[in-house]
């Protein structure tokens, strides 16, 4: 190809060496151009609907609106602001959890032993398993009447619980799935964090006679802080975007009393359920700004703390 | 290994044995992390083993609590899955999406990742990555809306265009830490030996990225696999993936609890399979930027 | 290099799965052309009447030379699906399956129906005056036909025999009698319910609607007003909310649709049951249930306003607006409603919609002889809806729906009704 030799350019040298000159462009924005496509003109409409009264279908006529919709839904105690405290809830206290069980667990991975590989195995399995297939899973587990879950409790006495049936069971019965499915993840990131650390600064801290406790607390955790930031950042996002566990064990609405009703659902719902686009589009796009804002405000503070 | 490869903390297990201080742990707690080790084992596979089980039973012994553990197994559920339902035509088309998705992501990912990477272009990175924060319910109408428009609706097309939009991201954020990682010496060398910049890139850097591809690419093809939103609504009669398949077997008037577990396991299965053997990849894929500062 | 090979197979299994792929698009791509042969999409709902229509496909095909593709989908995945495709305006479908009560009037109002009148009138052999007209009213939009009615809904009560003649009781005809007998069979029997039905606040909606007509009630009243606060609506919601508080399971979920009611049922923990008709299978069928061979079937109760049930049309067929070949989809809704096949569907076990096959002995050969006069109780001065009549239906479930759950936990259902009827009263007036 580039390796013939001629005294002349050709057409096909001259093109090489355009290409090669405009070689960052010319690589980068294939993808830019893609995603900013299939973004930017969704995201235009959804702001175009946000500020309309479209309701039924997106063909209907509407009318402009103005900003009422963000009034509306931004005074409204009923549904929106229950959703974003489900979703801050549901997001919080799953990533905390696993957060916590997952550095238990890398711990114990931490230094080699025999059969680690399967050990790491058998945890990736939740990981990677579909979503929509362990939501089912999991209904048929948390069925009251005839699911695994009642009977485990049954065989050790405790009486049986509604799960994901009840008002206030529910949500904590789908952060519990949320955990289960994505610890693993948590538990892989810390591990890599974890076995990138050098050993020196532990070993300093023993000689200075820390105990196993101490040295974690005061000499690992604070090495480890920009892999834990990270894990919130990645798992964060997911988290507060979860769907489709959501939907296939409560589907839109979630539930008699909105119980699991989370952000993505509620917008969900709106659009697909109620057809009222202009409110849905509020929400979604109040649900987008507040990702972006939880993202800036971790990696700033990262920064911040860099520097 | 026989390679002359530059050491890339990035795809490496993550943990190396030498770097391990060897100490005498007291036995105590030995026994206490073979316990705990079995327990989260257990926590883990459990529900999944059990969705196995259940996937043998009838539906009157999935009904029957007596019979949780000790049934007469039969493979009744997998052939309503798989002969009755065509499964093998949905297996095909989740495949087929999640190829086509992996393989066009990684021809426009890989490049701009390396762009990217090498030029520190983080702004523009971010304009990919958006694709990974934005709620994924604000694209579904207005997707559908253009591309009905554009006469693609019905085949593949659209599917895999929506599957993109899912492993670009990914592809572009694995990438970028995996280029980041790799030293600059090797192409600055066959730029003297008379390689152009795309010549270096094309003949010196991608070989050498080859574990970073399979990771990239093994990831994209899971997450393409499990998507479940965009397929629900932009899948027609021929092109139904495994995730929206699922739902088959929970019909107006009664919900087959026995096909849908087999249906789950079948849908899980290849993955799990793709997982084992790949383990490696999809660790180092998973946890790419998690060491960085 | 070894990587080199690596990239190489790589791109070799790449590009041949592409070409693969490619050729196979393109032969799909043309199947429509080939042949003269049309393709025909239809989109259904997974039902028995599904699984009926789709076995006796091949007849149709071969009569019409027309290609039909089938695609299949959950209740809620559909309707997913027809608010995504339709509201883009879509082609691609022409025959859909929908729900004439949940989004018929939505999807007439937004155009998506294309109007059937003249069709329903081109064949007397056919014959649409055989179509029962509680159904037809649902299926037709300002005076225009927009959907075929196929399947219909009555509710009735499931009961256990068995725990009747345990305890000496007759089966229950008003609905102080089912108070009582649900009291006595909860006393007798530990652990076993008095009572079960939907809990959850939008699934419940359309099974409390017959106790809402058999005290009297209605969700609208003559003058389009909400009617959810009258004394009569008052009753029943309490008194649906007591059966359940007091006799039904104990720590009884708030969030039960079928499949959770059912199953509290066919597991013989629970006496009485109200439920759609269609769902009889799941406790007949010994595969599903352990009650199978004591379950009976009756009327619903009857209350202060006589025993009125709804009997109401769930699904129908309607023909895209956008179609391209909406005399070819309107074959295949001949087809598919024609006498012979409704008998067969209602042979199946699903309830359909035309006069004629219900007089026919042998549209209700294979019913329980109970469930048949059940039905037939329904039908004969049953109510055309089962939820509110509106636009925006998913809405309204849920605000006429609160004063079910309220009851259900002991609540003030009185003081709810009143908050959701001004709520539901909100909607009316927006429509």
């Amino acid at each position: 190809m580039t390796t013939m030799v001629s005294t002349k350019p050709t057409a096909w040298e001259k093109s090489s060496t355009w290409a090669n000159h405009h070689r960052k462009w010319l690589f980068a924005s294939p993808a830019m151009i893609f995603v900013g496509l299939l973004i930017a003109v969704p995201l235009g409409w959804t702001l175009y609907l946000s500020i309309t009264d479209s309701e039924g279908s997106v063909r209907a006529e509407s009318n402009l609106v103005g900003l009422s919709n963000y009034a509306e839904v931004l005074s409204d105690f009923d549904r929106f602001w229950p959703a974003v405290m489900r979703t801050f809830i549901f997001t919080g206290g799953a990533l905390a959890i696993e957060l916590v069980l997952g550095m238990c667990i890398a711990l114990l991975l931490w230094r080699p032993f025999r059969g680690e590989k399967w050990v790491r195995v058998a945890i990736l399995l939740p990981l990677v398993a579909t979503p929509v297939a362990v939501g089912m899973m999991w209904r048929l587990i948390f069925d009251p009447n005839i699911g695994f879950a009642n009977q485990v409790l049954s065989w050790i006495g405790i009486p049986a619980q509604p799960w994901l049936s009840g008002q206030y069971t529910a949500l904590p019965t789908l952060m519990f799935v949320d955990i289960w499915q994505w610890t693993p993840m948590v538990v892989l990131m810390l591990l890599a964090g974890l076995t990138s650390l050098s050993d020196e600064p532990d070993e300093a801290a023993r000689i200075d006679g820390a105990n196993s406790w101490q040295r974690f607390w005061f000499v690992t955790l604070p090495l480890l802080r920009a892999t834990v930031i990270v894990t919130i950042v990645l798992r964060g996002i997911d988290a507060l975007k979860t769907f489709d566990i959501l939907y296939a064990t409560k589907g839109k609405g979630g539930g008699s009393f909105h119980e699991v009703e989370t952000l993505n659902i509620y917008a969900f719902g709106l659009s697909f359920d109620y057809n009222d686009y202009g409110i849905a589009s509020t929400v979604l796009i109040l649900f987008f700004l507040l990702i972006i804002a939880i993202m800036w405000a971790l990696t700033y503070r990262r920064k911040a703390n860099r520097s | 290994m026989t390679t002359t490869l530059p050491t890339r903390p990035v795809i490496q297990p993550p943990r190396s044995p030498a770097s391990a201080p060897r100490r005498r742990k007291p036995r105590a707690y030995k026994i206490f992390r073979v316990v705990a080790l079995t327990l989260t084992v257990l926590l883990f596979i459990a529900p999944l083993v059990w969705m196995f089980i259940a996937s043998l039973k009838t539906n009157v012994d999935i009904y029957d609590a007596s019979k949780t553990l000790f049934f007469t197994p039969t493979l009744d559920n997998y052939d309503n899955v798989l002969s009755r339902n065509n499964y093998f035509g949905f297996i095909f088309n989740s495949f087929w999406v999640a190829f086509m998705s992996t393989i066009f992501s990684l021809l426009i990912g890989v490049p701009a990742a390396y762009a990217m990477s090498r030029f520190a272009m983080h702004r523009s990175a971010l304009v990919v990555l958006m694709a990974r924060i934005i709620p994924g319910v604000s694209l579904l109408v207005p997707w559908y809306f253009i591309f009905a428009n554009m006469r693609m609706v019905g085949g593949f097309g659209v599917l895999i265009l929506s599957h993109m939009f899912v492993a670009l991201p990914l592809i572009v954020y694995i990438m970028i830490s995996y280029f980041d990682s790799t030293p600059l010496e090797l192409e600055e060398q066959a730029q003297v030996d008379g390689l152009t910049h795309i010549g270096a890139f094309l003949r010196i850097t991608l070989p050498l990225s080859v574990p970073g591809l399979a990771t990239a690419g093994i990831l994209s093809f899971i997450f393409s696999w499990n998507n479940f939103m965009f397929a629900l609504v932009l899948s027609g009669a021929n092109t139904k993936t495994l995730p929206v398949a699922i739902f088959n077997f929970v019909s107006y008037a009664s919900i087959d609890w026995g096909s849908l577990m087999a249906a789950a396991v079948v849908v899980t299965v290849p993955i799990m399979v793709i997982a084992l053997f790949t383990q490696k990849y999809i660790v180092s894929g998973l946890t790419a930027g998690a060491t960085k500062g | 290099m070894k990587r080199h090979s690596i990239v190489r197979v790589a791109a070799i299994v790449a590009a041949t799965f592409i070409a693969a792929g490619t050729l196979t698009a393109c032969s799909a791509g043309t199947g429509n052309d080939d042949g003269g042969s049309k393709t025909l999409r239809v989109t259904l709902a997974n039902h028995v009447w599904t699984d009926t229509i789709k076995a006796k496909l091949p007849e149709f095909e071969a009569a019409t030379g027309l290609k039909v593709e089938l695609s299949q989908y959950g209740e809620d995945q559909l309707s997913d699906q027809y608010n995504v495709k339709l509201n883009a305006g879509t082609d691609e479908i022409d025959v859909m399956m929908y729900r004439p009560l949940q989004e018929g009037k939505l999807f007439a109002k937004n155009g998506y129906l294309a109007d059937l009148s003249d069709d329903v009138e081109s064949n007397a052999e056919w014959d649409w005056s055989d179509f029962q007209p509680g159904p037809v009213g649902s299926t037709t939009y300002e005076d225009n036909v927009v959907g075929i009615p196929i399947i219909t809904e009555q509710e009735v009560l499931y009961y256990r025999k068995d725990l009747l003649a345990a305890a000496g009781l007759e089966v229950p005809t008003t609905m102080e009698a089912l108070e009582a007998a649900a009291k006595a069979v909860t006393e007798q029997n530990p652990g076993v319910a008095g009572f079960v039905a939907r809990t959850g606040k939008s699934a419940a909606v359309t099974q409390f609607s017959s106790f809402l007509y058999s005290f009297g009630g209605d969700f609208i009243d003559k003058n389009g007003d909400s009617a959810i606060a009258s004394p009569e609506a008052k009753e029943a919601y309490a008194f649906y909310g007591k059966l359940i508080r007091e006799y039904g399971p104990e720590n009884v979920s708030t969030d039960m649709s079928w499949p959770e009611a059912m199953a509290i049922f066919t597991q013989g923990q629970a006496a009485f049951y109200t439920e759609a008709d269609s769902l009889y299978k799941n406790a007949t069928d010994p595969e599903t249930s352990k009650v199978s061979d004591t379950v009976g079937f009756a009327p619903i109760p009857a209350g202060p306003g006589g025993s009125v049930a709804y009997n109401v049309p769930s699904w129908a067929l309607g023909i895209n607006a956008e179609s391209a070949n909406s005399a070819e989809a309107w074959k295949f809704i001949e087809w598919a409603t024609s006498q012979e096949l409704t008998l067969a569907v209602q042979q199946d076990g699903v309830p359909g919609a035309r006069q004629s096959v219900w007089e026919d002995p042998a549209g209700t050969s294979t019913y329980p002889a109970d469930l048949a006069a059940a039905i037939a109780a329904s039908t004969k001065n049953g109510v055309g809806h089962d939820r509110p009549l509106v636009i925006k239906v998913p809405e309204a479930r849920e605000i006429v729906g609160d004063p079910i759950v309220i009851a259900i936990t002991g609540g003030d259902s009185d003081a709810a009704a009143d908050a959701a009827s001004d709520a539901f009263q909100g909607i009316l007036d927006d429509e």
